[in-house]
């Protein structure tokens, strides 16, 4: 039944998640009201009104942005992933284990550094100083894995962990030179979302628009990657200008996920993965499906993370790294026998 | 008309091809021969823009290729590559109508025109009934039919094959051969194919090139290039050739060393 109409299945899904994560937190508030208080919202619509002020409040200002946020960090990282591994003709690939988002981290915390956001302007400038980050990153672990004319897995992952390392400390050692503003810093690694409020999610959101249409334009061209370079040049593709297309799609989309959210790894492996084994290659579907998969898929990992100890809420990226080690070594058991990839 | 002057080709300080010069007509298979390293695939390659050439050039009906995109030589000139494993995760269906890349727009999408394309290509290789199948659940002699395909797809008037028959067994080569050659009848084909099997190029080839060392060594109809002083020459073993048996070309046997 979910192999037939696949956006139907993962857009439901979606949207329980979204109402999941609107509806938990300290103060239970039913889903009814979580809608309730949202068709209030729109204008011209009078709903009647059962519910506490504050009830509103917590819906309005804390838990729905940070619904929001999450939902784009997961479809911006599953996204991300997926082009990564069409990219690389690896399922292994994926923006955390190839570091690429700890560069992009790398470049976020310094923008932070060196200009603490204080405005909506402020926040803009994360996004992009994580994309050059990530793009850094990507060039440096390609040119290092790259034998020849193929990136082999081993070597991929070696440059990835390196550089991933490399950076990771780097972020550190900044974090630590700016001490008034270590905590936020130090939470923002842990891949907390912890960033609230409405800012970060309408700083994310225009990169998210651009980054999104550019990957469901990078389908095509994965596919026709697939095949090697060689025989996309000989099919006719434009290979350089399509490889630089998508490593600046994939590269600005972990920009987006890690800029306000952290270093949060394994959704970009598994959420592609699934999605490929259960419907298949064509990257034109695969990537929105992923899209979709990634967001639910961490919406319920958060909402694991904030029931788990509550009332304290656990690292979002903690519950992700608990449920996708595992996964990850099962993947590379199973890679080396990987008929459907 | 298919055509390949004084082509020179160098991996970094060593020649791979020096001066060849190949002509292949329409409805023509030319074969191309030589020992291992001898340049057949540098050829194929560097001919179908995979790598650059030094100097020289290849035109196609007066048309230089090097002055075209990858879209438009992709339109003239189809490439059946060297047996490898194919993506396995893409269906044999969606790996043919990725043959209709050069036809298609940026986002890939199929007109009815590449869905009949190829549709053809695989009624013509006998692979419909695997359409809906994986690449990684097919057999060698079906993924060559599907990279077969996959070029015919492009609907181009030049086909180069790269050793298309290693690692088919014989009766997959004999069908192979035979539906290339039947391809370059019905379709008016120009068709350059490097082959290994001196009796296959016998039998199916209206033209030899022999490529040694780089260089083309001879060039001609099979009888006159398939002799005893130019393959000894070309692969450093002594050959008989046979000819006169009933319903054979002339036949290529090795002699023991």
């Amino acid at each position: 039944m979910i192999h037939k109409q696949p956006f139907i299945w993962l857009g439901a899904i979606l949207f329980l998640a979204l109402v999941f994560s609107v509806a938990l937190g300290a103060v239970y508030i039913q889903p009814a009201t979580v809608i309730g208080i949202l068709v209030d919202q729109l204008p011209r619509v009078e709903f009647p009104k059962d519910w506490p002020d504050s009830f509103a409040a917590i819906i309005l200002k804390v838990r729905l942005p940070h619904t929001i946020l999450i939902a784009i960090t997961g479809a911006a990282l599953a996204g991300s992933g997926a082009a990564y591994q069409g990219l690389f003709r690896n399922p292994l690939a994926d923006p955390y284990i190839i570091g690429v988002a700890s560069g992009a981290g790398l470049g976020a915390v310094t923008v932070m550094t060196f200009n603490w956001p204080r405005d909506l302007l402020g926040y803009y400038w994360i996004p992009l100083g994580a994309f050059v980050g990530a793009l850094i990153t990507i060039a440096a672990v390609y040119s290092l894995a790259r034998i020849g004319r193929i990136v082999p897995l081993t070597t991929l992952i070696l440059s990835g962990v390196a550089i991933g390392t490399f950076t990771s400390a780097l972020t550190s050692f900044l974090m630590l030179n700016s001490n008034d503003r270590i905590y936020r810093a130090l939470s923002f690694l842990l891949g907390g979302a912890s960033m609230s409020g409405w800012q970060p999610v309408m700083a994310s959101l225009p990169y998210m628009v651009v980054g999104v249409v550019m990957l469901v334009f990078s389908g095509h061209y994965l596919n026709v990657l697939q095949f090697g370079e060689e025989q996309a040049k000989q099919l006719g593709l434009s290979v350089e200008r399509a490889k630089f297309f998508v490593i600046v799609t994939a590269s600005l989309t972990t920009a987006v996920a890690v800029s306000f959210s952290g270093v949060i790894g394994f959704i970009g492996l598994i959420v592609p993965h699934l999605a490929r084994m259960i419907w298949g290659a064509d990257y034109r579907r695969l990537i929105p499906l992923s899209i979709l998969g990634g967001s639910s898929a961490l919406l319920l990992a958060d909402v694991l993370a904030r029931i788990i100890i509550a009332p304290q809420t656990l690292p979002v990226g903690i519950v992700t790294a608990l449920a996708g080690a595992p996964f990850f070594l099962w993947i590379l058991r199973r890679a080396k026998s990987e008929v459907f990839w | 008309m298919f055509e390949i002057t004084s082509l020179t080709v160098s991996y970094g300080a060593t020649t791979a091809l020096r001066d060849v010069s190949i002509r292949v007509s329409s409805g023509e298979i030319l074969a191309l021969i030589g020992p291992n390293g001898a340049g057949k695939s540098t050829l194929i390659r560097a001919v179908s823009g995979v790598i650059k050439i030094d100097s020289g050039q290849v035109r196609v009906d007066g048309l230089d290729l090097a002055s075209v995109s990858n879209g438009e030589r992709a339109r003239i000139l189809g490439v059946v590559p060297q047996a490898q494993p194919l993506g396995g995760a893409f269906t044999v269906e969606q790996t043919v109508l990725l043959g209709r890349t050069a036809h298609m727009n940026w986002l890939g999408q199929a007109r009815p025109e590449d869905r009949q394309a190829a549709h053809w290509a695989m009624s013509k290789t006998g692979i419909e009934h695997l359409a809906g199948r994986r690449n990684a659940e097919l057999s060698g002699g079906e993924q060559q039919r599907v990279l077969l395909a996959r070029a015919l797809a492009q609907q181009t008037p030049i086909l180069l094959l790269d050793e298309p028959t290693n690692h088919l067994d014989l009766q997959h080569q004999i069908n192979f051969l035979t539906l290339v050659r039947e391809l370059a009848g019905q379709e008016n084909l120009a068709i350059l194919m490097a082959l290994h099997d001196l009796n296959q190029v016998s039998m199916y080839a209206d033209r030899v090139a022999l490529l040694v060392a780089g260089e083309l060594m001879a060039s001609g109809a099979p009888v006159e290039v398939l002799t005893e002083e130019n393959l000894h020459t070309a692969y450093h073993t002594r050959v008989q050739i046979v000819s006169g048996l009933e319903g054979y070309p002339p036949v290529i046997l090795p002699r023991r060393v």
